[in-house]
């Protein structure tokens, strides 16, 4: 099952071009195994986070940013998707060697968020596969 | 002379593309054989792994302990073989060397881009390389250590080499990112230490000054290794050169390790934008599934040596046309840094709308002889913002030299149109202006062209396409005009006529390829002044005439050429 992964960056508060900007959550890159997910469908979905700027992907708190995720596995009906912090990316970097490790940090750090909508259409021939 | 057949032997990673040769991948015993499988007549560029050649006591090994170091020995063997070769020397981290090239007791700090994360790339054999940044003060030292050691050793056996100082880019969202763009804890103790002695009143608060201040430092540093390497060697010295390495940002890196990997439609537009931005690049991280076959075919078709030798200065195009194809554009547009004032006026989007992959990009104006000459058919695009006084003159000259510039003259300075308005009284210019959305004004000398428009005033698509149509169909450009999907890509070239072809003025090839998986139509109107010749090495795909041209039918991963006869200079 193609899993969703979602980089985050999180920017402490700062002055931008001589305005403060207060700490946010950046979505860095958004993907799964068919590719990085279109830029439509996260414009889109962003839009029901009034707080969430669409303009650069970013979002105040992390439990917005979580739904959001949430809703982007939702719209692909995909069964999780694991948000992963520039943090933690560089520590698997730090750590990996080849395309096999590299691939493996996608799974071991971060946190998966399940989309219980796609979990409850499961019968039992998918739990037997999954 | 460019070869259309694909000769490309299958991918290994000594000689993974563009001429390269890695001489580390390899046992010395075999570097004779492996060097005879270059064709004669091509350059053979090598890259120096300057971090292969470091011992562990702080000293350089050129072959006293390990065969696989010895460039004296290297250098005899190109000799023997009469080969033209010179070294590729990286300025910045390296994609495809372990550590980005920095020497294992030098790698301190991994190099962080833009977005927070550590710079990995993956190699053709899949092996990760994270880059070490070159602001880590013991890295620059170290550098220095081997560009003063190579100096000697190719002094002390006067060798006859060339070697180029390379820094190295990838691709991300359409823009080229220097590997020297480093946003790491140690980049910003460097800066620290850098604004303390240079500018200790700083106040950190403006932080538009600081972005500028980061960018003085990144140069500073930039301009450190590069006067490093060209005193140590100064008689080899050829100059400096920018290569994008495809598929070695952080977006590719997990672009080309997920799943369905990284599609070669995106390998194409990288390769296609690196080409309009006249830049140099290299595969050499693709491995073969990556570089499938339509990729491979374009890079033989369109970039093998006789493309690379002109991107290295090696050759130089004539004005006259010759025999032989040469990459064809009908437009040259600089934008002074300022990228955003041809987006922002619509040019970019109509070019790329109506003449894909036919025009160049430039940050400033080349005003060389030879570039004038050959460049002298393309339309000239600039723009007043960030301009300065020489390139205004510059600009103004090529217009008294017949060429035909169109000025978008917002934001021109008061200094700048004071000297525009002295240009037209003392070369006694009669203006014509006209207002069709904004204010044009047009002169002309010979056949000499000078539009001013102001662009701020095309606000809307819709003003931006009837703008840029009515001064298009005004240009008169004399090329069959092409309609076809975003998603295929072509190249031009053009030829002098043979004897048996006196007919015509010229002669016109246009390649087409899908690298999508989806068959497409291509329409090229001939507009009664190009008469269709021939089809040349179709591969999935068909073409057929019709009265107003050629329609090209291109199934997933089809590619064709046509070439046209143009038969008419003026209506």
């Amino acid at each position: 099952m193609s899993q969703l992964n979602l980089i985050y960056h999180f920017q402490s508060s700062q002055n931008h071009d001589e305005e403060f900007r207060s700490a946010r959550y950046k979505v860095t890159y958004f993907f799964n195994d068919d590719g990085f997910v279109a830029d439509s469908i996260l414009e889109e979905l962003i839009k029901s986070f009034p707080e969430a700027s669409s303009e650069d992907m970013t979002f105040l708190n992390l439990d917005d940013l979580k739904a959001f995720a949430l809703r982007v596995a939702q719209e692909l009906n995909l069964p999780q998707v694991r948000l992963i912090s520039v943090q933690d990316y560089n520590i698997g970097i730090d750590g990996a060697k080849d395309l096999k490790t590299f691939k493996e940090l996608f799974g071991k750090y971060g946190e998966a968020i399940l989309n219980e909508s796609v979990q409850k259409r499961k019968g039992l021939f998918g739990k037997l596969f999954s | 002379m460019t070869h259309s057949n694909d000769s490309r032997p299958n991918l290994d990673p000594v000689r993974p593309g563009e001429q390269w040769f890695c001489y580390w991948k390899t046992s010395a015993s075999l570097w004779e054989n492996r060097i005879a499988e270059f064709a004669s007549h091509e350059i053979i560029f090598i890259p120096l792994y300057w971090g292969f050649h470091a011992e562990s006591d702080g000293t350089w090994d050129f072959g006293r302990l390990h065969p696989e170091r010895d460039l004296v020995r290297l250098i005899n063997i190109l000799t023997q073989q009469d080969r033209k070769f010179c070294w590729l020397l990286p300025l910045s981290p390296a994609p495809f060397l372990p550590n980005g090239g920095v020497p294992i007791s030098s790698a301190r700090t991994l190099s962080v881009s833009h977005q927070g994360m550590h710079l990995a790339c993956l190699d053709q054999d899949q092996t990760l390389h994270k880059m070490y940044s070159f602001f880590e003060p013991k890295v620059s030292q170290t550098f220095a250590g081997f560009v003063q050691a190579l100096g000697e050793i190719l002094a002390s056996k006067k060798i006859k080499s060339s070697i180029w100082g390379v820094e190295f880019f990838y691709n991300e969202n359409n823009q080229a990112i220097s590997f020297l763009e480093d946003y790491s804890l140690t980049f910003d103790q460097g800066f620290s230490r850098y604004l303390k002695k240079n500018h200790p009143d700083f106040d950190l608060i403006a932080t538009k000054e600081e972005a500028k201040l980061k960018k003085y430092f990144r140069d500073d540093v930039s301009s450190l290794f590069q006067s490093l390497a060209q005193d140590c060697l100064a008689s080899y010295w050829e100059g400096i050169k920018e290569i994008t390495i495809f598929g070695a940002g952080p977006k590719d890196t997990i672009e080309r390790a997920i799943g369905s990997g990284k599609s070669q439609t995106h390998y194409f537009k990288d390769l296609f934008n690196s080409y309009i931005n006249h830049g140099w690049f290299s595969s050499c991280l693709l491995s073969a599934k990556e570089k499938k076959d339509l990729l491979r075919r374009c890079l033989s078709e369109h970039f093998s040596n006789d493309e690379i030798e002109h991107r290295f200065q090696y050759l130089s195009d004539s004005p006259e046309l010759s025999p032989d194809f040469r990459p064809y554009a009908l437009f040259d547009v600089f934008d002074q840094d300022v990228v955003s004032v041809f987006e922002q006026n619509g040019l970019k989007s109509f070019l790329n709308n109506h003449f894909p992959w036919m025009y160049h990009q430039y940050n400033k104006l080349e005003f060389t002889p030879s570039w004038i000459d050959s460049s002298h058919h393309r339309v000239k695009f600039f723009h007043a913002e960030g301009m300065d006084r020489t390139a205004f003159a510059q600009m103004l000259k090529l217009f008294m030299m017949g060429q035909r510039i169109i000025f978008d003259s917002s934001k021109l300075s008061e200094e700048l149109d004071r000297r525009l308005q002295v240009f037209y009284l003392e070369n006694n210019l009669k203006l014509q202006s006209v207002n069709f959305i904004t204010p044009i004004n047009l002169c002309s000398l010979g056949e000499g062209r000078f539009i001013t428009f102001e662009g701020q005033k095309l606000n809307n698509p819709e003003d931006q396409s009837r703008f840029w149509g009515h001064l298009f169909k005004f240009l008169n450009m004399n090329h069959p005009k092409v309609e076809t999907d975003q998603d295929i890509f072509s190249l031009w070239r053009i030829r002098a006529t043979s004897p048996h072809e006196l007919n015509y003025l010229d002669v016109r090839r246009v390649n087409f390829y899908n690298p999508t998986s989806y068959k497409k139509s291509v329409m090229v109107h001939t507009q009664k002044k190009f008469a269709f010749m021939k089809l040349i090495d179709p591969l999935h795909a068909t073409a057929k005439t019709t009265p107003d041209g050629v329609e090209v039918e291109l199934l997933p991963n089809g590619k064709v050429a046509l070439d046209f006869g143009h038969y008419e200079e003026n209506r």
